[in-house]
């Protein structure tokens, strides 16, 4: 966490000097070193407490821009006409190179900030349970489920609960363990034969109690106590018990 | 089979499908008919939704997949329903981070801090844990550097049907500009003899 206001205005050194050099309105092809480097300092020099880690990066541009400087102090060489040599270096030119990429993902940002609230425009509801419909699926076949699925399968869910939350809000402090929703979820897995959807594990719309679900459905994986697999038809990821398995022991 | 039928079946398996979506294949082989012409049948299906202006649902395409969702000019009614009226977006920093991973994909995180000048742990942590980015392989030689790309879910959280559809990378039209000047100044100097 930040500890101070001003900085947290800016994503880093970058984003600061493009806000000086606009600022300014100083041509970015043309940077003023002297000016932008005292501009620079007493920026730095103004934030009263610096967060370490980023202090670091704010510092070591001010100790690029000091160095800009001088080299655009020293004598320019004479060109030497017999070899092909490049034009005279600019030791700007880096610098600027590195504002111009910055800013266009800056840019590119904003775009997709467009989109995302365009996005939350739209509404949708979750696909009907079709699964009692389902064929039962011979085990001969695995499909691959990998953490990625899971954590998307799981974000869909937040998402869809969070609409369906009363109006008003209760405050509940409930400890839930991870091993008691385990048994719980085995238990849940068991009594019902075929395999059940990934979302009947999260009977309870708040939060905490879908995050310790999810670690469960997690941890149970990796015990191998219960299988994770898709079918092609909505893509709902189902679970199933891995039978001759003894039930979680309290640890 | 009638075209009007079409238009039934896909409409019930739109609305069970819901927000799991089906994509060109599903309809295809649901209705039995080619991929050509379950586009024609689409975008003949798009048009009517959105045309007719007693309807509140439209047929949308994220990620591929055609979807029924509410009409965007409907937004504020269906707030009326939510508890916290403004979902939870993505922090500055975790959009530029996403910018740069969905425009340079696959890109490993020191790429991304490159062009950032700051480090990318919080934003790539975030961008992971909630389902938008992934690891696609790792990049080849020293460090086996993991490289990083956009998911389907980053397609559906931008409402895109695919990454075409991404908005152009702003390239910079000053650049181009400054080129031309300088070669313009360039020749202006070499025309005028003298030193500075």
């Amino acid at each position: 966490m930040e500890y101070t206001v001003k900085l947290d205005a800016f994503e880093g050194p970058l984003d600061l000097l493009l806000h000086l050099i606009q600022g300014l309105e100083i041509d970015i092809y043309d940077i003023p070193m002297a000016e932008i480097s005292e501009q620079y300092t007493l920026y730095i020099k103004a934030m009263s407490v610096l967060e370490l880690n980023t202090a670091s990066e704010y510092l070591v541009m001010a100790a690029t821009l000091m160095s800009i400087k001088s080299r655009m102090l020293l004598p320019k060489q004479e060109e030497h006409w017999e070899e092909d040599q490049d034009f005279e270096e600019d030791p700007r030119e880096e610098l600027v190179e590195k504002l111009i990429e910055y800013r266009k993902y800056k840019k590119a940002a904003t775009d997709l900030k467009e989109k995302e609230t365009e996005r939350s425009m739209y509404f949708t509801k979750p696909p009907e349970d079709l699964t009692s419909y389902s064929q039962p699926v011979d085990s001969g076949e695995k499909t691959q489920i990998d953490l990625h699925d899971l954590i998307g399968a799981f974000n869909k869910l937040m998402r869809r609960k969070k609409i369906k939350q009363p109006m008003s809000t209760r405050i509940t402090r409930q400890e839930i363990s991870i091993e008691k929703r385990m048994s719980e979820i085995l238990e849940t897995i068991r009594s019902h034969r075929s395999p059940k959807p990934f979302s009947a594990l999260f009977p309870v719309a708040e939060k905490p109690h879908m995050v310790v679900s999810f670690l469960a459905v997690l941890e149970l994986v990796k015990r191998q106590e219960i299988h994770i697999k898709q079918d092609h038809n909505f893509s709902e990821i189902m679970v199933e018990s891995i039978e001759g398995v003894s039930l979680v022991g309290q640890v | 089979m009638a075209k009007s039928n079409h238009k039934a079946i896909t409409e019930a398996l739109l609305f069970t499908a819901g927000d799991a979506g089906l994509s060109n294949e599903q309809i295809a082989k649901a209705l039995d008919i080619s991929a050509q012409d379950v586009e024609e049948l689409m975008a003949n299906m798009k048009q009517t939704y959105q045309n007719d202006s007693s309807r509140g649902i439209e047929v949308a395409v994220f990620a591929e997949k055609y979807q029924f969702v509410t009409k965007k000019a409907l937004s504020d009614y269906i707030k009326l329903l939510a508890d916290s009226p403004s979902p939870s977006t993505l922090t500055q920093a975790g959009l530029e981070t996403l910018a740069i991973i969905a425009y340079k994909q696959p890109v490993t995180r020191v790429q991304m801090e490159e062009v950032r000048g700051v480090k990318t742990d919080g934003p790539v942590h975030t961008l992971l844990a909630r389902g938008l980015i992934k690891e696609v392989g790792r990049n080849e030689g020293a460090g086996r550097a993991i490289l990083y790309g956009t998911t389907e879910e980053f397609l559906d959280y931008l409402g895109l049907k695919d990454l075409s559809e991404l908005p152009p990378l702003p390239e910079d039209i000053e650049e181009d500009e400054k080129e031309d000047s300088d070669l313009f100044f360039e020749s202006l100097k070499n025309g005028l003899s003298g030193n500075e």
